[in-house]
């Protein structure tokens, strides 16, 4: 996928933002700083959404979108949206479906999803033209065992008929030929041998990266729709296990040993889990800024007195507030307690 | 026992006719003798053992070389019918390959590679199989002599042992009289133990050409003036990933033709869509590295154009044998400017490790293993040669390469009959009444000045209406489940 465009999507005329954190919260990499960039950027929606993409170059991308005016950089490789920036996100924000059909792909492995169903759409197809003579499509070796089982397991149960009524549906209730043809494109079956992105993008005169972005959104509501059937249907097998978890399963063992516990200590923790003091910090971080505000224990690590004094000193905006500055107001101040405090008022601010 | 092949071959793949070659080999097997078939590049080579496995339900063990060919040919195996089969390479992770090896049993016909079968786990868990037919694939790579030498086939000859010398077939689509003994020998095979049915390298209906010009413009230019006029389908190959995507856009902007790229650094997906594309007809050119070609199963190609040349002359053959598979005419051109060999010579220097490389690996052996693409250099650590020994080798290989090289550019500038030369390679002359001065090569015929009468004369004009039209999303699931109702 093409870097720029996506750094116009998710860019801002109101903040600068770091293009690597932008970048590395597409494809999920999960460290504390990237994820903290990402709760200020309003981007935890789309943690890991574009999971196994490649991006191209961030310096030739950067200096691109300079050239073309689109964005302002400084030094930090940070960038901010100009008013020509703003035109062209809107222009791409109008070819896409709303961005929440791409958050789906931070919950769900829809690329999984695509390949799956699009392989079981080639073996209906072909079944429901008695053809056994066909070159199926590539997929690794538990997929192609999980939709062997499902073929032999669903075969009885008129699938070709299931599969052409749920995509009418699906289809029909888009309310746009133009995306539902994108779609239908992105299969393979009998006779029929579908378009490449870039195939499409030529066709509709838009760049390939917009097309595979509407591809997972159409498959990211695709999932959900199926999802939201009756259990045990035709299609049961196809979304099974695509969840992917909201905070890394070692983040997710360290908060739950620490709510377990209940005596916020954390050296016990590092001890028990075999992890650094340090680790043990970044673990609670990452779930801090992942769980709703109500869901973390704030006032079990961060004392009321502490507090009080960071809310009396914290500036307008807390997420810009640097530890230098805090802890030259607030002696013995420790970084895990001053950042915490800042996912705190932001996440607060954010659901408000 | 007399079997009616032909009868079975209507039954399980529903062909009226054999290939040339099959049926002898089929024979051959069934009647227990050990056999080497060189069957030219589409002869039907899968055929042979899969018909073998339906006929006597037996397992079928098959070693190929190539990740990507063996998945080609694990989709061409489920294409022609058989769902029991299962390719074993590193590709693997280690949970699937576990799970794989448990359940081996289930499987008839087992794909594997040769770093694979080196693996004890895996050959102890293969010898516990009854194996029917012991099938080596591109069993040229057994050969130092051949171009594609693959160390670890040359334990093969202990694996067959070890699996109590079950029934052995060899394949190849091209083999020397030097590379044949050389199988042979490796594989601990007596001269007359083993049957040999080799068929011949020459295809009649391909026309030979080839074109040198001054530089790379004209050579694009010439590329362009050709795609444009040619009729049906055609591949062009490239040694280079990104002059193919280069071609293949510049060719959609300059003609009406319907032109993708394809290459091994493209995600599965794209490969097949394009590939099916191309067998469905919805798309004519094809601007392709060696990548493209096995699993493709398209008998109506009516040219193959080199834009780069190949390493050697084995591989031309190989990749001009894919258009004319039906028997119509076909055309094979070869675009060369001078500049082109240093392309390749530029690939032997990044195969081959050169001293210095060698002198360090030797010293660092850990480096060895870490990577996979020391594998030749740790076969010949691993089996105690000294530096000096693995840098002659290296370097005899180099020459080779150099030398094959050398056969290819002189094809190009030879100013004879190109079909002799060619078929001089492979031991092989043409007979007086096989001889075709009509249709055979540019230097019996003046075809630079006419080859748009040639093309009109001898290359099929694709019937337009085959060509896609877009359809509507309802046209298209319509289409793609027939309903019963």
């Amino acid at each position: 996928m093409e870097l720029g465009i996506l750094l116009l999507i998710f860019g801002s005329d109101r903040q600068f933002r770091r293009v690597k954190a932008v970048k590395n919260t597409l494809r999920g990499r999960r460290t504390v700083s990237n994820l903290y960039w990402a709760l200020q950027y309003g981007m935890l929606d789309f943690v890991d959404a574009l999971h196994g993409e490649q991006f191209g170059d961030d310096q030739k991308t950067l200096t691109a979108l300079k050239s073309q005016g689109l964005v302002d950089a400084d030094d930090a490789f940070q960038i901010q949206l100009t008013p020509k920036g703003i035109t062209q996100q809107q222009q791409y924000l109008n070819q896409l479906m709303p961005l929440k059909y791409l958050a789906i792909a931070s919950k769900y492995d829809v690329a999984k999803f695509m390949q799956r169903f699009s392989f079981a759409v080639q073996i209906v197809s072909e079944y429901s033209y008695g053809n056994s003579k066909y070159y199926p499509q590539r997929i690794d070796y538990f997929e192609d065992q999980l939709l062997k089982r499902w073929f032999v397991q669903n075969k009885e149960n008129d699938l070709p008929n299931h599969f052409h009524k749920e995509l009418n549906d699906f289809l029909g209730d888009l309310g746009d030929d133009h995306l539902a043809d994108t779609f239908t494109e992105s299969l393979i079956g009998h006779h029929f041998s579908g378009l490449t992105a870039d195939q499409i993008a030529s066709q509709h005169q838009v760049p390939a990266t917009i097309i595979e972005l509407q591809w997972l959104q159409l498959y990211g509501k695709l999932l959900t729709n199926l999802l939201s059937l009756p259990k045990n249907n035709v299609f049961s097998m196809l979304t099974a296990d695509l969840e992917k978890p909201i905070v890394s399963n070692s983040a997710r063992e360290t908060f739950d040993m620490f709510l377990r516990q209940g005596d916020g200590n954390l050296g016990l923790i590092s001890k028990r889990r075999k992890i650094k003091l340090t680790t043990v910090y970044e673990h609670l971080l990452e779930a801090a800024i992942m769980a709703p505000v109500k869901g973390f224990p704030y006032q079990a690590l961060i004392s009321s007195d502490l507090m009080g004094q960071l809310r009396a000193h914290q500036p307008e905006n807390v997420g810009d507030w640097n530890f230098q500055d805090a802890s030259h107001a607030i002696p013995n101040l420790e970084f895990f307690q001053f950042r915490l405090f800042q996912i705190y008022r932001s996440k607060s601010t954010d659901e408000d | 026992m007399k079997i009616n092949l032909q009868s079975k071959l209507k039954k399980y793949f529903g062909f009226d006719e054999f290939r040339p070659g099959q049926e002898a080999i089929l024979r051959h097997l069934l009647g227990n003798q050990d056999t080497l078939a060189v069957l030219p590049t589409g002869g039907g080579k899968t055929l042979l053992y899969q018909m073998y496995g339906a006929v006597t339900h037996q397992r079928v063990i098959i070693v190929s070389p190539l990740i990507s060919l063996m998945q080609d040919q694990v989709s061409r195996l489920q294409y022609l019918g058989s769902k029991r089969v299962v390719a074993l390479t590193s590709a693997l992770d280690f949970q699937e390959k576990s799970i794989i090896l448990n359940h081996l049993s289930n499987y008839q016909f087992i794909y594997v590679s040769p770093e694979m079968l080196a693996n004890d786990q895996v050959l102890r868990r293969i010898r516990s199989l009854n194996v029917g037919l012991f099938v080596i694939d591109e069993a040229h790579c057994i050969s130092e002599w051949g171009p594609d030498f693959r160390p670890d086939y040359l334990k093969l000859g202990k694996v067959r042992q070890l699996l109590g010398k079950p029934l052995t077939l060899m394949m190849t689509a091209t083999a020397t009289k030097l590379v044949r003994r050389d199988i042979i020998d490796h594989l601990d095979f007596e001269d007359g133990d083993v049957q040999q049915i080799i068929l011949p390298v020459n295809r009649p209906n391909i026309f030979l050409a080839a074109k040198i010009l001054p530089n790379q413009q004209e050579k694009d230019q010439t590329l362009i003036d050709l795609v444009r006029q040619l009729h049906g389908a055609g591949i062009i190959y490239f040694s280079s990933k990104s002059k193919a995507e280069q071609a293949a856009v510049a060719l959609t902007n300059q003609t009406d033709r319907r032109v993708m790229a394809y290459h091994g650094g493209m995600d599965n997906q794209r490969r097949f869509h394009i590939q099916q594309q191309f067998m469905d007809g919805n798309l004519d050119i094809v601007c392709a590295t060696s990548a493209f070609g096995m699993g493709i199963d398209k008998d109506d190609i009516r040219f193959v154009i080199h834009y780069h040349l190949p390493a050697n002359i084995q591989s031309y053959v190989q990749e001009i044998g894919r258009c004319g598979r039906d028997q119509q005419p076909g055309l094979a051109i070869l675009l060369y400017e001078p500049n082109d060999r240093y392309l390749q010579m530029n690939l032997i220097d990044n195969t081959i490790p050169e001293a210095g490389l060698l002198r360090y690996l030797y010293r660092h052996p850990k480096a060895i293993t870490d990577d996979d693409q020391f594998r030749v250099i740790q076969y010949y650590f691993d089996n105690d040669y000294s530096l000096d020994q693995a840098a002659a080798i290296f370097d005899r290989s180099r020459q080779r390469r150099i030398t094959e090289l050398g056969s290819m550019v002189q094809y190009i500038y030879h100013d004879g009959c190109r079909r002799d030369e060619l078929l001089k390679y492979f031991d092989e002359k043409l007979s007086t009444e096989d001889r075709n001065q009509n249709f055979c090569c540019d230097n019996d015929v003046d075809f630079w000045n006419h080859w748009q009468d040639f093309n009109d004369k001898y290359l099929d004009q694709q019937d337009d209406a085959s060509k896609s039209v877009s359809r509507s999303w309802h046209e298209v699931i319509d289409q793609l489940f027939l309903s019963k109702n």
